[in-house]
């Protein structure tokens, strides 16, 4: 009973909670994992209107109060952190220039940090440590799609680039259909490539945007280690994710590895007339630009390029494309989260790609296709095929 | 490393099996570990203990001895009447000290991993959570515990040296329940121990058994995709036949044929029963990682290039409208 009263009497003294609470040290965190990146913001909520949650779901995203709270040394634990798909759509319209994903990495540290990560992602990191990818799939089985067709163990003398496959395309079903179309066409222009097969490392891209930076870093070191062990100077990936850490996010490797995305390559092997499409594919063509291709790495030309090289094909574009393309739904970790039927941003795309009345809906991502096709087919749609770039050009070649 | 409360020399050679009941039942996974637990007793020559707690349980003691305890050691409290995690490790830690085990197991439930963890710490133990498969080296008595785990890429085997109890949670449904053919000496015997109300701090106020379904531990999985159009009462037909659950792809949980909670795969539950049969299922691979840690596999799709089959031990081509429920009838006729 005494125990009972003294807690009462602690209610009634109780102070009001403070609405937020300002945090120097949260303040001081934030600008040094951001370069004060926040700082710019004039709190104007362009990025907010711009967000495709609130543009085309029920949930809400409001962008502007992440920034207002990075700004002033604020953390709340929140479900809506974890709902950016870092898909950059607000950035080119933020009149102050501000690296919003940045920002939104940044507050994911402190989650982090304060234990207050959605559920199901510490599992993710944990399939990291201990699998090297984060797909909870046995490391031993990374290279197991590649049975049949020999790609030989990269080696730096012999190989013109390494074909960094990705975990994605390694072990996913549909996607590991992408590594296979890119192999036959590699093979056609006579590249000589290998790969790093069960040795492939992760890139962390997983990792880096859902926050967890210093472990990020930890895998950086470790798989910067392996391409500078094997002598590695041209990386050529498939994932625009993996593209964009290596690119952007890898300071210790990026002056001495050229990283191109397969679609980069491609489009010089192209104009170096070293491939050569012959077959007409005779369909009509619409493309989603991935958004680590796109808003990310301001890379719109190169798979438009090759859809340009493809006889027969009649390209369309959906009314929202390059800056203005919508997300797939599955970037900033959203692959290993759900979202509700109904608030899926792929299934607005599909719906956007079928307004074209073209056949094919291709992209250049593992995640897109995966997520494209999915919604695809909860929509019922068999009409509209979901294809790679990689997938599509596959058909242009003898 | 502090050393144990008690070590190699000290430690009384027995296999002990803690029981978890609920409304006047053991639970299964007490009857699984005590079903393995005695057949590593014949081979070790060592008794098989059941501990028991709880208020006014002793007619829980048969059951024990039906699935071959030699002994129950039955702690009856008004306060251990229900689980508490003070309580129940207050008297444990009690009952350890007096008798020193050389082997514990635990299920690895949602009390017997609170219970275990907490005991190990008290005992200045270690524990082997989660564990698929159990072995005692007839040489040493040492227990060499499987435990399988991170997408199913290693497997690891624990020993313990010197730190005793060799405490391990089991986990449910990867041991089969077997009866005692043999007679056991069939004792009770009733330890002391003190537990003082101010000793617990969680207030038991009604037990309240949610809808929420927990397919984790389900050991038959019946799980329905696309293909089956929302068709989840022949599967449950089929599930209650197989004393299994139900589970589902994530198309039918959008189009609201069933529960979230069933939901299979990388943004679902990952489960590992022994056996899942795959109804309607294309087999996409976020739906995959959640059944690879099945033991057998049955998929049933009447596209003959569907991805499930690469993953799955028995592959049925045809019509799952049709083939459930035949299934259903065969089975209905041999029970």
């Amino acid at each position: 009973m005494t125990r009972q009263t003294k807690e009462e009497t602690t209610i009634e003294n109780e102070q009001p909670q403070p609405a937020i609470i300002i945090d120097d040290d949260v303040w001081e965190q934030l600008i040094d994992l951001t370069d004060g990146a926040a700082a710019l913001c004039y709190q104007c909520g362009t990025c907010t209107a711009a967000c495709p949650w609130g543009q085309f779901t029920n949930l809400d995203l409001s962008v502007r109060t992440f920034l207002r709270q990075a700004q002033i040394g604020v953390f709340q634990a929140s479900e809506a952190l974890w709902l950016c798909t870092t898909c950059a759509q607000c950035q080119p319209l933020c009149p102050r220039g501000v690296n919003i994903v940045d920002v939104f990495r940044a507050i994911r540290t402190l989650a982090w940090q304060n234990r207050t990560v959605a559920e199901g992602l510490p599992s993710i990191l944990w399939s990291l440590y201990w699998n090297d990818n984060p797909w909870s799939q046995p490391p031993s089985q990374r290279s197991a799609w590649a049975g049949d067709i020999a790609i030989p163990q990269f080696n730096a003398q012999e190989h013109e680039i390494l074909l960094y496959v990705g975990c994605t395309s390694s072990y996913d079903s549909r996607a590991q259909q992408i590594a296979l179309a890119l192999v036959q066409i590699l093979r056609a222009a006579g590249i000589q490539f290998g790969y790093l097969g069960n040795l492939e490392p992760c890139c962390g891209e997983a990792v880096l945007n859902l926050g967890n930076r210093p472990y990020f870093e930890e895998i950086r070191a470790k798989t910067a280690a392996v391409f500078t062990q094997h002598g590695v100077t041209d990386l050529v990936v498939i994932s625009p994710h993996c593209y964009d850490v290596f690119k952007n996010h890898y300071n210790t490797i990026s002056k001495t590895i050229q990283v191109q995305h397969y679609t980069q390559f491609l489009t010089q092997l192209l104009e170096e007339g070293r491939l050569r499409f012959s077959r007409s594919i005779n369909k009509q063509v619409t493309y989603q630009d991935p958004c680590y291709l796109g808003r990310h790495n301001a890379e719109y030309a190169a798979a438009r390029t090759i859809i340009d090289h493809l006889p027969g094909v009649e390209f369309r574009e959906m009314s929202r494309n390059r800056e203005d393309g919508l997300c797939c739904g599955g970037g900033g970790g959203r692959m290993w989260l759900e979202t509700p039927a109904g608030e899926r941003f792929a299934d607005h795309r599909v719906k956007e790609a079928l307004e074209t009345k073209a056949q094919i809906l291709a992209t250049a991502c593992p995640f897109c296709a995966v997520c494209l096709e999915d919604s695809a087919k909860n929509l019922g749609q068999t009409e509209l095929e979901i294809m790679d770039i990689a997938e599509l050009a596959r058909l242009g070649i003898e | 490393m502090a050393s144990s409360f008690y070590g190699v020399e000290d430690q009384v050679q027995a296999i002990w099996v803690y029981l978890e009941h609920r409304d006047g039942s053991l639970e299964n996974v007490s009857l699984e570990m005590l079903s393995e637990g005695r057949v590593l007793a014949d081979q070790m020559g060592w008794p098989l203990v059941a501990l028991l707690l709880g208020h006014s349980v002793e007619n829980l003691c048969q059951d024990a001895f039906i699935y071959g305890a030699d002994q129950v050691w039955l702690a009856e409290h008004k306060l251990l009447e229900n689980f508490t995690i003070e309580g129940y490790t207050s008297a444990i830690y009690q009952i350890f000290l007096q008798s020193k085990p050389s082997v514990v197991f635990l299920g690895a439930t949602h009390d017997g991993r609170d219970l275990a963890g907490r005991l190990a710490v008290r005992l200045r133990t270690g524990l082997n959570a989660d564990c698929t498969g159990l072995r005692i080296d007839p040489d040493t008595g040492v227990l060499i515990c499987e435990v399988s785990g991170f997408g199913g890429g290693v497997l690891a085997l624990i020993e313990m040296q010197t730190h005793r109890p060799q405490m391990a949670t089991v986990r449910p449904g990867v041991f089969s329940m077997r009866q005692t053919t043999s007679t056991p000496s069939k004792t009770i015997i009733r330890p002391t121990f003190t537990i003082e109300p101010e000793d617990i701090y969680t207030k038991y106020i009604e037990r309240i058994e949610g809808d929420y379904v927990d397919l984790t531990g389900s050991t038959v999985l019946i799980a329905g995709g696309r293909g089956i159009d929302g068709d989840f009462q022949m599967l449950d037909a089929l599930a209650q036949l197989l004393n299994g659950e139900i589970g589902a792809t994530r198309p039918p949980v959008d189009d609201g044929y069933i529960e979230r909670e069933r939901q299979i795969g990388q943004t679902g539950v990952v489960c590992s029963p022994r056996l899942t049969i795959c109804c309607g299922i294309s087999g996409a691979f976020h739906f995959v990682v959640g059944i690879e840690k099945a033991d057998t596999v049955i998929a049933i799709n009447k596209d003959p290039k569907a991805p499930i089959f690469d993953h799955a031990d028995y592959c049925i081509v045809g019509d799952v409208k049709q083939i459930v429920p035949k299934l259903i009838d065969a089975l209905k006729t041999k029970v």
